[in-house]
This record gives C-alpha cells, structure tokens and sequence, in this order.
C-alpha cells in the first residue's frame, strides 16, 4: 500500500508540478497583486478593494462586457443554427458529402490571426469593390463602425467554428439509429416532422456540448478580434480580454488589469461549472 | 478514517511540490555566476528592432577595439512587448546594463534604478534641448538620446507641380485650404483619388501627433511641464479641429477604416494622394514600393499652427539609459561605449549611414543625410525652428483609452467638438489627482 502510493505521487508529479508551475502559483499571484498596486515591477502597499472599485467606475471594462455579452449571444445562436445545418447537409446522401465535410472544416484550422486579416481585406476591400459595382449602399465602410465591426466579428466567428460544431452534430446524428427512422417514415411522417419529433430528441446531448463550447470560445475571443478590428473604430468593439490585455500592457496599470482579469475568470469559471454540471445530469439520463 | 487518508494525501501532495519547487529553486540560484572577473560584460536591451543587425555590427567593431569588454544586444520590438519584458528581466534579476526608455513615463518607473549620466561626452554633445525630457530637478541626465525625428505634412512634388502650387510657400492655414481646395479641383487631371489620407484608424497619428502642434504651445513645448500639468486647457482647439477637419474632409473615405500601411504604402507610395501627415520613419517602406519616387520627389513641409509657422514638430522618440545596479567598472566600460558610438569617428559613421538616424548630437556633418526628409528634419532643428513633443508627457492611458477614441468618435459622428475637449480635459484631470 504504501509503496503504491509512491510510484502513484511520482507518476502524477510532472503533472501536478508542471499544473502549479504555470496555472495554480500564477493564478494566486495574479488574485494577490489584483489587491495590490502593483506596477509589474514592486508594488508598495495593499490597497483592498480599490482596484475593483476602479473597474466599474471606468467605461472600457463596462463596455468591453456588454459588447462581448452581444458577440456571445449572437455567436451561439448563429452557430449553433448553421453548424446544425450544415450536419444536416453533409449527412444525407450526398456524392460530395466527404468533400463537403473537409471543406466546411477548414477554416478551423486557420489560425484566428490569419483569419482576422484575410476577413479585413474581404470586408474593406472586396466587400467595397462589391458595393461600387452593384450600387448597395450597405456594403460600403464596413468595420468603420461599431454596427458593422460587431456583424465582422460575428461572421468571422461563424465562419471560422461552425465547422467544428458541425464535426459534433455529425457525430449525433449519424448514431440515430434507423429503425427509428424508418419506423416514423413508415408511420407518415413529413421531414420535419421527422426532424423534430425523431432526430431532435435523440441528438439533444449534443445541443449542450455545442453550446457551451461555443458560449466559452465567443466569451475568451482575443486574436480575431485583434487583427480584424482592434477594437476600433473607437474601443466600441473591444472585448474582455483585450481590454485587460490593454489596461496591463499598455496603460501599464498591471494590478488593474490583474482585477480585470480575475472577473473575467470568474465569469468563465462560472460558464464552465455549469457546463459541467449540465453534463453531468445528461450523462446520468443517457 | 476516510477524511484523515484524504487529508494525508493531501499533505503528502503540498510537500511534494513544495521538495520539487526548492530544488528548481536552488538549481536557479547556482547557475550563471561564473564569469572571469577581468571581462566586462555589456547586456543591452533596446527597443529599435529596425537597426538590430547594424548595431550589432558596431558592437561588434567596439569590442575588436576593447578586448576586455563584451555586449549582448537585446531588441525587442513594439513599445508595450518592449516594455513588459524589460519589467520581466528586471523582477528575474537578469538585469541589462544599458536599456531604452521612451520618455518621462517610463523613465518615471525606473528611475531609481538609472544613473547619472551628465559628464559624459555625449551629454556635452547633444542638441539643445535633447536631454530635457530626461534632467531631474537636480540637474541630472539620466538619458541620452537616440535620434531625433519630425513630423509633417509629407507631400507628392510631381503632383504639386503639376497643379501649380509651391510648396515651400505654404505657411498658414489658409495657404494650405487654398492648396488643398485647388489640388481637389484638379484631382482627375492630375490622376489622385483625393487630396488626403487620414489614417483614422491609427488614434495616435491624430491624437499624438496632430494635435501636439497645437498643444505643444500651452506647455512652452516641453515634455516635462507636460507629464507635470494638472489641466490640460486645449487653448488651441479651434484650430486643431479645422486642421483635421480639413484632412478629414479631403481625405480618401471612409477615414475610419484608413490604417497606416493603408496610408502610406498603397495610397502616397503609389501616388493616389497627394499629401500624407506622417514623419520621417516613413522613408524605409516608401523607397521599398518605389525606390524613384522615394528619393527624387517628396518633400515634406510642416503643419500649419498659429504663431508657429515654419516650425516642425521634432523630438526625440527614445532615450539610452544605464543600469545603477550595476558595479562601477561595469557602468563606466557602459558609459564609455555610448560615448564611443556617438562620438568617435567609427561611431558617427555608423549612426548617420548605417544606422540613419538622424543625429541628436553636435558635430556631424549634415550633408551626408541620404534621405530628403531626415534632412528636413535635420535643417529644422539646426535652424531650432521645431515644435517640442509634448505628447510622451500625456498622463499614462490618457492618449489610447480616451483621446485617441474621443477623436475617433468625433469622425464618426458620434461625438461633438466640445464634448471630445471637455471629456478629454475631465479625464487628464482625473489621472493626474
């Protein structure tokens, strides 16, 4: 017994030292300086709550929240809508559906950098040329503003993971079983009512999954954001993690950013501890 | 029984890594102290990526010249990467010897760590004026300058020519209106899309920039009286705003969506515009597009203020200085290697032809300036006609979290006039209680 427990601590050492090393000792440094005034060098004194204090009485981090609390929204909509889409798409008998699979992947296998500066040429330049030649007056000076900066991030977003989540449904959805399907079709069924009454139901795990990977990934969203707007026009559409990375990094007001950043770990925590929670019921269902 | 196990376990956890930690921490410890006491050793760390290979050939040639000493040369480019590493060195311990700084800012959070450096020869040396963003109040120099730099109004001689309009002639505002108003005219006889390009994109070009002409003024253009104001009182904001409007105005549109590269790669190098408001840093990427062009047909003329007409904004963007934790044998062979780069012969060659600074320093032949616009420059403050940079003295996060945006939404529309000075004002104060 007791020699099991050593090999057992010296197998899960590198792990647990490697975890402490650059998550656990960085996270309670970090929650530590957030009471500080810390400048990345020294800090001087303690100073509670100040720092917190300082958050909501200033604009950006306010603002930051409610533009990202908007992207995340319309990004779970939307890509739930079209990842579930394009599943139905490349599930039904198609010649090119493996063709099809590959294509609509990958974009996710661009690097979100890449991606931003690819979408900002499209968006200024090619949407421009589009506009002058068809005389639509809407596709003139996208990203110039914070309504169009806010669909570009959100277009870029769907473009970029619906391929993923589309991988997920396709999953679910090629293990409904088809006796089921026959049998409904077999009773008369239409295909919607097909869809909603059979298929639905059997692939609602995957709803969850889908969704709560899309809730975190649209929440923490820095490097597209980064190259396709950087937060222009006006920090109307910056979000969360570039706002901290700005109040740190640039502003210089390192304990600052440090209580930013442990808020928006905790909204992600939160965002997680549910996630896991809902999963954990639907295993027990399943 | 249940919890007591868990509870060992858990202790047996926490000792595990607290054994593992000490041993990295001892590891760390030992290591590295042992270089042979008789070489000196250089660590330098900078933030001009552009002129990395050459500096590195010039310490190179120094350390030929002085076995004893060695330099490492650090860069590492973007001021806030730039910066954050920097902190990082210093909270390691692996401190550099000579590091940069851009400004009172900065020098502000290392200056208990930097020494005097005014008996140096290049402090005699440098231009008037140079050192004053970096002489504390009881007289020292704790900064020497890297180069000088300027801004202006950097026009198209072809197109000017072609429209009749003498540049040189242009002194106030209304000459420029009127160059303007005649050069959008005549814009497809003369093949540009518009008289301007404004990268609205870029806060600093606007906020920065433009608006220190008009600033620069009411903190008798120094940098120091800047970080020091209270208040900032806009006393020229009139003529700020129409100097920009009228960029805006003439400017290739939608400004909003105009970004650096934008202005000067695609539409000044490829003679779209006929005017840019940029510094003499744009010389490198516009002779990459049009080598021609670059050398033989632009100019560059300053921008129209009040009172200061004929005068170009130039400052110094960033400063050496030199690590007081050091031993006194290591901060002189420091010292000594700055002088010798600024004011030996070897070294005066590399800064002006290798390097292409622009020298902040007496006693360089002016005429070897390759590039028209560093030479503008140059002319300018020889002639001590510049305006200060006052814009490095802005209240930390005053430029990028709410002027630089306050412009922009103005642009846009979204803001007044008045709002954008009165909220500009309200937040300098608030930072600087």
């Amino acid at each position: 017994m007791q020699n099991k427990s050593v090999t057992f601590w010296l197998f899960l050492t590198p792990v647990l030292l490697s975890l402490s090393l650059v998550v656990i000792v960085p996270l309670l440094l970090g929650v530590f300086y957030s009471f500080t005034n810390w400048d990345g060098l020294t800090f001087t004194q303690f100073v509670g709550f100040e720092n917190y204090i300082q958050i909501f009485q200033n604009d950006s981090f306010i603002n930051a929240l409610w533009f990202t609390t908007k992207f995340t929204i319309a990004c779970v909509i939307l890509l739930n809508i079209t990842g579930l889409g394009l599943a139905l798409l490349v599930t039904r008998n198609l010649k090119s559906k493996n063709f099809l699979r590959t294509v609509f992947f990958m974009p996710n296998l661009i690097g979100g950098l890449i991606l931003g500066f690819i979408w900002q040429f499209i968006f200024i330049n090619v949407f421009d040329f589009v506009g002058r030649m068809l005389g639509q007056e809407w596709l003139l000076g996208w990203l110039s503003n914070e309504t169009t900066g806010f669909w570009g991030l959100v277009i870029l977003m769907v473009w970029q993971m619906a391929g993923y989540i589309m991988i997920i449904y396709i999953a679910y959805l090629e293990s409904v079983p088809q006796e089921l399907v026959e049998a409904s079709e077999i009773d008369g069924a239409t295909s919607f009512q097909k869809l909603r009454y059979v298929i639905f139901p059997l692939v609602r795990p995957a709803f969850t999954v889908s969704m709560f990977l899309t809730l975190s990934n649209s929440f923490k969203i820095y490097d597209q954001n980064l190259s396709l707007t950087n937060g222009g026009p006006y920090d109307s559409t910056q979000m969360l993690a570039m706002d901290i990375v700005r109040t740190a990094f640039e502003s210089n007001q390192m304990a600052l950013g440090e209580a930013k950043a442990v808020i928006f770990f905790l909204i992600v925590a939160a965002i997680a501890l549910t996630q896991v929670y809902y999963n954990k019921k639907r295993e027990v269902e399943v | 029984m249940r919890s007591k196990k868990r509870f060992s376990k858990f202790l047996t956890f926490f000792s595990v890594i607290a054994a593992l930690m000490l041993v990295l921490a001892g590891c760390g410890g030992s290591g590295g102290e042992s270089k042979s006491s008789d070489q000196i050793t250089i660590d330098i760390m900078q933030v001009k990526v552009e002129f990395n290979s050459q500096f590195k050939e010039l310490a190179k040639i120094y350390e030929k010249e002085n076995p004893g000493v060695k330099i490492n040369i650090t860069s590492v480019g973007g001021g806030t990467d730039y910066l954050s590493q920097l902190k990082t060195k210093f909270a390691s311990g692996d401190e550099p010897t000579i590091f940069s700084l851009s400004g009172p800012v900065e020098v502000e959070q290392f200056k208990d760590k930097i020494v005097d450096l005014s008996e140096t020869k290049a402090a005699e040396l440098a231009l008037e004026g140079t050192l004053d963003a970096v002489t504390t109040e009881d007289g020292q120099v704790i900064g020497l300058p890297y180069n000088l730099e300027g801004y202006g109004l950097i026009y198209n001689k072809n197109v000017f020519e072609k429209a009749g309009i003498n540049a040189e002639e242009i002194l106030t505002y209304e000459d420029l209106e009127k160059a303007v108003k005649t050069l959008n005219s005549k814009k497809e006889e003369l093949g540009i899309e518009a008289v301007f390009a404004l990268p609205g994109k870029e806060k600093w070009v606007m906020s920065n920039h433009l608006a220190n002409v008009y600033l620069a003024p009411e903190f008798n253009h120094s940098v120091l009286e800047a970080w020091n104001s209270p208040t900032v009182a806009f006393e020229k904001s009139d003529e700020f705003k129409r100097m920009l409007d009228l960029q805006a105005k003439y400017s290739i549109q939608p400004v909003l969506n105009l970004d650096y590269s934008q202005q000067v790669e695609q539409y000044f190098s490829l003679e779209s515009v006929a005017m840019i408001q940029q510094g003499n840093w744009v010389y490198p990427s516009i002779y990459q597009m049009d080598s021609d062009f670059a050398e033989n047909s632009i100019g560059m003329i300053p921008i129209p203020a009040e009172g200061l007409e004929g005068h170009l904004p130039v400052g110094v963007p960033n400063y050496w200085a030199v690590n007081s934790n050091k031993d006194e044998k290591t901060i002189q062979a420091a010292k000594d290697f700055l002088d010798w780069m600024y004011t030996s012969e070897t070294g005066k060659d590399y800064v002006l032809n290798e390097f292409k600074f622009i020298p902040a320093y007496g006693g360089y032949d002016a005429d070897q300036i390759s590039d028209p616009l560093s030479k503008t420059v140059y002319e300018y403050s020889e002639a001590g006609k510049t305006i200060g940079w006052v814009f490095s003295g802005y209240p930390v996060s005053w430029e990028p979290d709410t002027f630089g945006p306050n412009i922009q939404k103005y642009l846009d529309g979204k803001m007044s006039w008045d709002e954008l000075i009165e909220d500009s004002i309200v937040s300098w104060e608030k930072l600087k209680k």
